[in-house]
């Protein structure tokens, strides 16, 4: 049977939904990395990690208010945001001070090193803390709109909305937090020029610690929502989710927060076209091609500023 | 004069060092290296098999142990990657242990077992089920599990004659143990006629399979058949539930296991599994299954058994040729039929076994599992 003309096209849009979820789950992370870079000019790599300690202390607070009664969905998925936000800050203020502020005035490679042991160091804390067996928990946002008409219908989880909604809130809201309030003017006086900033007054170490609690907390949000939409989490997730949004960040020009969100949204949209009319085995392939590509054309990324020292 | 003097001093270091080393092997134990998984995504199976082998030893030293000296168990942790297996292998070479049972994902099976044919040291692998890793010769490497080209079939037959599928998919995870069972049961169903309209590969590790869901729902794909293990194939499930595919799951032993349905909740019930047959309800394992029990340890794991019967298998070997070279023991494996909890146990040339049974069963969503109608 040859799939008529409507056919096709709700399958094309359905694979465009799908593609824009997974999109999203990569520039939410993405997002988080991209302003830490764009503030201080580091990667910080331990960004995967703080998303997976999000997902655990989501599933945590979840099984804490079930076990006390507690059911109201609203009030779980509030609290757990809450809390996990809360707990991410505290990582991502303990990790800038253990792990990136001795060797910040140091060479680049040295704060890329010490990242790097902080996320190996977070995954392995983690494994022997909570074990590292796959842990599950059974979706508590479950079913799907049917949209459409008879002819054209595709088919959209709420997790799937909800979290293309958060991604472009958090988007906005930090994009106006950094070019409008006084903490985020102070913020990118200090990626201009620390010295002269602290010369005026302004405390540039809190500044990089309150850029990477902000880190911290946007890597929490993701760990909330991917770890309620997949529902289950082990302590390398970090890992992979962290490499994708890195590459994400960089497709879109890393530095940029639009440019997070939409080299996510590429990479997601490409990697699930992949799969719809190819094969699913290359899907990373033609995602990192596509890296390549336009990295060969756009050095800086599609919305980035070419800039030169930085890395 | 002082050359000879050096050359004395360098000889009797070499000939007390060989001193030492025979005093190590005439000590009282003989240690058995367990292999397997201790962490990492599928460490449960490494349970099943550790606890096992831990039984097989405890009960053979009860008797008295093998050759009047006691067996001890060395848990060495390779978490399922074949690059950590050869690094187990060789630790377990410079720790002189000359028997091994493990590993358990063939991946890494795969790699050590070259190290270990090359030391002459005896390894059986009670989970182990890829074809590849006994057909290249080697004389000291064993398995106590059936091969995927006998659990590919037995998933096929029963797919193209029980289920007879319109459409049918076949998935895999890429990796030696997913793909080489998905390729053999394609080959058994594509044989009898089943209309195969899918056959694709995912990464291990993903947790997004909606464009591939979509597609097997455009694709009216009515059966699916998953080589791999359980991770993906929980959260396949559990997606394939929420975006409306509506089709029957099957996948091999790597999927049979309690963390299935942890992942996929209810979407886990009414999944094909092909299994070990379930030794611990055989009436001649009963003793058995109650020390087990005893233990607070659960005998119904597909790996348990067959680790507790490459124990035996080794004791037996030991205490038939009264020795502990490895080699003999092999010889001694390949020449008789042992009696043990995995049934009658013989082996051919290549140290597989003449025969064992898969059989599918039912799994439902409180995690147990009924033999398949």
């Amino acid at each position: 049977m040859v799939p008529t003309m409507n056919e096709s096209i709700s399958y094309f849009i359905q694979q465009v939904i799908n593609g824009l979820t997974v999109g999203s789950t990569y520039a939410l992370i993405a997002i988080g990395y991209t302003m830490v870079y764009g503030i201080i000019g580091m990667i910080n790599f331990a960004h995967g990690e703080i998303y997976m300690l999000g997902t655990y202390i989501t599933f945590i607070v979840i099984a804490g208010l079930t076990l006390l009664g507690i059911e109201s969905l609203p009030f779980i998925l509030i609290a757990a945001l809450i809390i996990s936000m809360m707990v991410a800050g505290a990582y991502g203020f303990t990790i800038e001070r253990v792990a990136y502020r001795p060797v910040r005035s140091s060479k680049r490679l040295i704060a890329l090193i010490s990242a790097i042991g902080m996320s190996i160091f977070l995954q392995n804390y983690m494994r022997l803390a909570q074990g590292s067996r796959d842990l599950a928990q059974q979706s508590i946002i479950s079913g799907s709109w049917s949209l459409g008409t008879d002819e054209i219908s595709v088919n959209l989880a709420y997790m799937q909305l909800i979290i293309f909604v958060i991604t472009l809130i958090c988007m906005v809201l930090l994009t106006l937090f950094i070019s409008r309030s006084r903490v985020g003017r102070a913020c990118r006086a200090c990626s201009q020029d620390a010295g002269m900033t602290n010369l005026l007054g302004i405390n540039t170490n809190h500044m990089i610690a309150a850029t990477f609690v902000i880190g911290a907390m946007l890597a929490a949000v993701a760990g909330v929502l991917l770890g309620l939409y997949y529902g289950v989490v082990n302590p390398m997730i970090g890992f992979i989710a962290g490499l994708k949004a890195f590459t994400a960040a960089v497709l879109g020009g890393i530095g940029s927060i639009p440019g997070a969100v939409l080299g996510g949204l590429i990479l997601g949209t490409a990697e699930t076209m992949t799969g719809a009319y190819f094969s699913a085995q290359y899907k990373d392939v033609v995602a990192f091609s596509l890296l390549c590509l336009i990295l060969l054309f756009r050095p800086s990324g599609l919305l980035g500023k070419p800039e030169v020292e930085k890395i | 004069m002082k050359k000879t003097f050096q050359a004395t001093l360098l000889s009797a270091a070499a000939a007390s060092l060989l001193l030492g080393s025979s005093l190590a092997s005439a000590a009282s134990t003989i240690k058995i290296a367990l292999a397997g998984p201790v962490s990492g995504p599928v460490a449960q199976y490494g349970d099943m098999q550790f606890t096992g082998a831990q039984m097989a030893i405890k009960r053979i030293n009860a008797q008295g142990g093998v050759n009047g000296k006691m067996l001890e168990g060395v848990v060495y942790d390779d978490a399922c990657e074949p690059r950590q297996a050869v690094t187990v292998a060789n630790r377990i070479v410079n720790d002189n242990i000359s028997f091994v049972v493990g590993h358990l994902c063939s991946g890494s099976t795969q790699p050590a077992s070259a190290v270990y044919d090359e030391e002459g040291i005896l390894m059986i692998t009670a989970a182990s089920t890829s074809p590849e890793i006994t057909q290249l010769g080697y004389r000291t490497i064993f398995r106590t599990i059936g091969l995927d080209n006998m659990q590919g079939p037995v998933a096929g037959n029963y797919i193209a004659t029980k289920v007879k599928p319109k459409k049918m998919a076949i998935l895999h995870d890429k990796q030696q143990y997913g793909e080489g069972i998905a390729r053999a049961v394609n080959q058994t169903v594509t044989d009898k006629g089943i209309n195969v309209v899918m056959f694709d590969g995912i990464n291990a590790g993903d947790r997004d399979f909606s464009a591939i869901i979509s597609r097997m729902v455009r694709e009216d794909v009515d059966f699916v058949y998953y080589g791999g293990y359980h991770p993906e194939l929980g959260l396949l499930l559990r997606q394939s539930s929420e975006q409306g595919l509506d089709a029957q799951f099957m996948g091999p032993e790597g999927v049979g296991n309690p963390d299935i349905t942890a992942i996929a909740g209810e979407a886990s019930e009414g999944l094909l599994v092909t299994l070990p047959p379930a030794f611990e309800q055989d009436p001649r394992n009963a003793d058995l299954v109650k020390a087990f029990r005893d233990n607070k340890e659960d005998p119904a794991g597909p790996f348990v058994m067959p680790a507790y019967t490459a124990v035996q298998l080794m004791a037996e070997g030991m205490k038939g040729t009264k020795s502990e070279n490895p080699e003999k023991v092999a010889a001694y494996l390949r020449a008789n039929s042992f009696d043990t909890p995995i049934g009658q146990v013989q082996y051919d040339d290549k140290g597989d076994l003449k025969a064992f049974n898969f059989v599918v069963f039912t799994w439902h969503a409180d995690a147990t599992r009924t033999e398949a109608p």
